[in-house]
């Protein structure tokens, strides 16, 4: 089993490195959101010293540690897979005696991961430099409290992609339905701005959502602010949603794979 | 009058970057940088006349795709000159434009998404074509080519005879007297080659368009051209009348013979011998052309034969004969003037 | 009016095609309606807590938005179609054909594709403009309308030569397929003011990709903040970037056909 991670692991990082050049396109795009968010909020924050309690230091830690978060947790399923499923050449990948999405698919998320950390490393290192934050709020012991919470926000964002996907089975429209979730995690997942200022009826619902445990719950907790009482709610509900996101994604595959093979596509 | 195409002696040479494998040259080459000149076409001279089909023949990477760009417009010449109707082709002048066109059957000029006759529209408002003209036009290509059927249907859904179809309709639709066709057949089955090659020579017939083709398929060049220009390494190697290079060149008919299990026999008697088995399991027997029938019936009564058929040397095989034998070719080139002659008028 | 004819044809054969994929344009549609929404929820997020922005205030900053999505819009019913359709063309080698007709071949590499559906996010644009200046009040004077009308025209000619500019690079480096990516991504750095940026990622989006020259300043110029000279420059700088984008453009069409050999 390890023997055919570590194969799928050589052939999708070669492959991975042959796309380098718009690898750093793509980092790109996703640095200058939460950069453009942390130049506001430093701004508005200066002007008044706090926003809610929260000083410019605060937002700058805030939307730099997001940025790594991002990194780690998110996952790129759809576009390694839907159109594989659309095109039909999945087919290939179906007859191999291994879940095509647990193997290649998550190897291929693992590579692509890898480098674009690597690549995001430099740029966060001049950000760092350009605006000089106070980091004191992180520990060793945060750090080691966070790890997990950071497996299981990739858990959760690739068994929630990995399901999304799975729709592609049924209709051509998946990037269309795949927007709309866009738009929830945008709303919901801490990323345009720490939750707490967030109006009172989205922090209600956002706390019981998978897309704060992705962004938001590992921000707060490498960053200290949480209580221990929501570090442990969030731990409970990170580990429920892990399993029933789980298991919706096996029941939903299941039933594409069959669609797809009676279809014959 | 001038022909239709006149070349003296047309050159290209391309510069390319030469790299050893390995990190280190790679290293090295990106601060002094290396170049090697590749021609791609060699002094190259010949002139064809109004209205003359020429098939335009060589091997992969000949240069003729080369050419074709030049003449067309597309690529600027490192050296010589060429005329296509009067006009320099790489000025691009708008009315050099509008009157020549070149079909490369491995790129689609439609787009994929939408009608051929919406792209037919969008070529109508950019040539500048008239409505009364361009119904005329399409009118007679419709009638030679059966397009009413097809160019409602996006483009993606048709099939690759009926694309091809739409391919020339779409190229043909400014009515240029000039038509540059590379590999203008090519994957299309049996039925859709012999149609487009029909269409072709009416077409001819029709306007008194001049053709220049290139084709893979010895058949295109039979079926429509009388006059070949061959170029080989970027240099022309032979510049005639086609049965002239058949007949001296490549007599010969290749008779593939299968025998039934088990059987075996010295096929060596009844000419030469491929050297291995194709991949039908058959031996080809190389025959002059004019021994085909009585070789046959030999083949027949002799030998316990289970399949047999008869081909033409390939196009590619009597290039390369061509070439190789002691390249007596280039001594038939006739000159540009005699050749101008013989075809304008 | 050769050039109007080819243009109206090439909208014409859009719109067909838009209407052949009615269900799509629905979806699409109210996609927008709801990033449209997203952003005026941010944009009130970020107003309780703060009375202005850098010295801008919400109405301001709506017009601001509105002018951002027009940019957007440029880009997305323009800019993205057509460069997926040169990167395709340059790489299967079909661009030959559209070089081979007697029009211009910036005209047919940058109009071939429009989304036409993206009216309505230039007449949501309008609206969120129209509606910034209305709250903002106070203080509009006809040179400032005027300079802004003619600051965001300038500006939007700026951002289509930018993009030129990266097509053309395309005939040096073949694999350059992310040729407007980069676009993208310093686009979204024109949502909010430019003022309020760190001074280096002023730099970066008014003189390195100037995004803010497209947005924050024909706001600027609205709010009565900018002299007459300093009109004049931006649109100097306008005609400046046209100038040189077509220069690349013809030396990038030169290189391709060999000529400059």
């Amino acid at each position: 089993m390890i023997r055919i991670y570590r194969r799928f692991w050589q052939i999708n990082w070669a492959e991975q490195w042959q796309y380098r050049a718009n690898l750093l396109m793509y980092l790109a795009y996703w640095v200058v959101s939460p950069v453009v968010y942390l130049a506001v909020w430093s701004a508005v924050a200066n002007a008044q010293g706090n926003v809610q309690g929260l000083t410019a230091n605060d937002f700058v830690t805030y939307y730099m540690t997001l940025l790594i978060v991002d990194v780690l947790t998110s996952d790129i399923t759809l576009h390694i897979l839907a159109y594989k499923i659309q095109d039909g050449t999945l087919s290939g990948e179906l007859l191999r005696p291994v879940h095509p999405i647990l193997t290649g698919t998550l190897v291929n998320n693992l590579a692509f991961k890898a480098l674009t950390f690597a690549a995001l490393i430099p740029i966060w290192i001049v950000i760092y430099l350009l605006m000089r934050p106070d980091f004191s709020e992180v520990t060793a012991q945060s750090v080691l409290l966070t790890a997990p919470a950071i497996l299981l926000g990739f858990g959760i964002s690739f068994f929630m992609n990995s399901t999304l996907t799975s729709i592609a089975f049924w209709t051509t429209r998946v990037y269309g339905i795949n927007e709309f979730f866009y738009v929830l995690s945008v709303l919901f997942s801490g990323q345009f701005v720490p939750l707490t200022l967030m109006p009172p009826v989205i922090q209600q619902i956002a706390q019981f959502l998978p897309f704060q445990l992705t962004r938001y719950f590992p921000t707060m907790l490498v960053l200290n602010r949480l209580t221990p009482e929501q570090v442990v709610q969030n731990y409970a509900l990170a580990v429920f949603w892990l399993i029933a996101l789980g298991v919706i994604f096996f029941i939903v595959w299941r039933a594409g794979v069959k669609r797809f093979s009676a279809v014959g596509a | 009058m001038s022909g239709a195409v006149n070349v003296e002696v047309l050159s290209k040479t391309y510069r390319v970057p030469e790299r050893e494998a390995g990190f280190s040259a790679a290293a090295r080459s990106f601060f002094r940088r290396k170049y090697r000149d590749v021609d791609a076409v060699k002094e190259v001279s010949f002139a064809i006349g109004r209205g003359e089909i020429v098939g335009f023949l060589g091997p992969n990477g000949a240069g003729k795709t080369t050419t074709l760009k030049m003449l067309s417009g597309l690529l600027h010449p490192t050296g010589g000159r060429a005329d296509v109707l009067g006009f320099t082709p790489w000025d691009r002048k708008p009315e050099f434009l509008r009157s020549i066109t070149l079909v490369m059957g491995q790129r689609n000029r439609l787009s994929w998404d939408i009608p051929a006759a919406d792209s037919f529209l969008l070529n109508q408002a950019i040539y500048r074509i008239d409505d009364a003209q361009y119904k005329r036009t399409l009118a007679e290509l419709d009638e030679l080519l059966e397009l009413a059927p097809i160019i409602k249907k996006p483009v993606r859904n048709l099939s690759l005879g009926e694309r091809m179809k739409c391919e020339l309709a779409a190229a043909l639709l400014h009515g240029p007297q000039v038509l540059f066709l590379d590999e203008p057949t090519i994957g299309l089955d049996i039925t859709a080659q012999a149609r487009i090659r029909s269409f072709l020579r009416e077409y001819n017939r029709r306007t008194g368009a001049t053709i220049l083709l290139t084709s893979h398929y010895m058949a295109d060049v039979t079926a429509l051209c009388e006059r070949i220009i061959m170029i080989h390494h970027g240099q022309l190697k032979y510049d005639g009348g086609i049965t002239d290079l058949s007949r001296r060149i490549a007599p010969v008919k290749l008779i593939g013979v299968a025998l039934r299990d088990g059987a075996e026999a010295d096929l060596t008697r009844y000419g030469e011998l491929s050297a291995e088995e194709n991949e039908n399991g058959r031996r080809m027997i190389q025959v002059p052309a004019e021994d085909v029938a009585s070789v046959t019936a030999r083949l027949l009564s002799e030998l316990p034969v289970q399949d047999l058929n008869i081909e033409d040397v390939p196009i590619e095989a009597v290039i390369e004969k061509a070439f190789n034998e002691g390249e007596p070719a280039q001594a038939e080139a006739r000159p540009r003037a005699e050749a101008r002659q013989e075809t304008g008028a | 009016m050769h050039y109007l004819k080819i243009f109206s044809t090439l909208v014409k054969i859009n719109v067909e095609q838009e209407l052949a994929y009615r269900a799509d344009t629905v979806i699409n549609i109210s996609q927008l309606i709801i990033w449209t929404a997203w952003d005026l929820l941010a944009l009130s997020i970020i107003f309780t807590n703060t009375a202005s922005l850098g010295g801008w205030g919400a109405g301001e900053l709506v017009a601001l938005l509105g002018v951002f999505r027009l940019v957007n819009a440029l880009m997305a019913a323009l800019i993205w179609p057509n460069t997926e359709r040169f990167n395709t063309a340059m790489r299967d080698g079909t661009l030959d054909y559209t070089l081979l007709l007697p029009a211009p071949a910036l005209l047919l590499v940058s109009f071939t594709r429009i989304a036409i559906w993206r009216v309505v996010d230039f007449v949501i644009a309008i609206t969120l403009i129209v509606i910034g200046v209305t709250m903002s009040a106070g203080g509009l004077t006809v040179a400032g309308v005027l300079s802004f009308a003619l600051l965001l025209s300038s500006g939007m000619v700026i951002f289509y030569s930018l993009w030129i500019a990266m097509l053309a690079f395309t005939f040096w480096f073949i694999k350059f397929d992310n040729n407007v990516t980069i676009l993208q991504a310093l686009l979204e750095a024109g949502r909010y003011p430019a003022t309020v940026y760190p001074p280096w990622l002023r730099m970066i989006v008014t003189f390195i990709v100037p995004i803010a020259l497209a947005t924050t300043v024909p706001v600027q110029a609205l709010r009565g903040e900018l002299q007459w000279w300093q009109v004049l420059m931006f649109l100097g700088v306008a005609v400046v970037v046209v100038a040189v984008s077509l220069r690349i453009w013809r030396a990038g069409l030169r290189k391709y056909s060999g000529a400059s050999a």
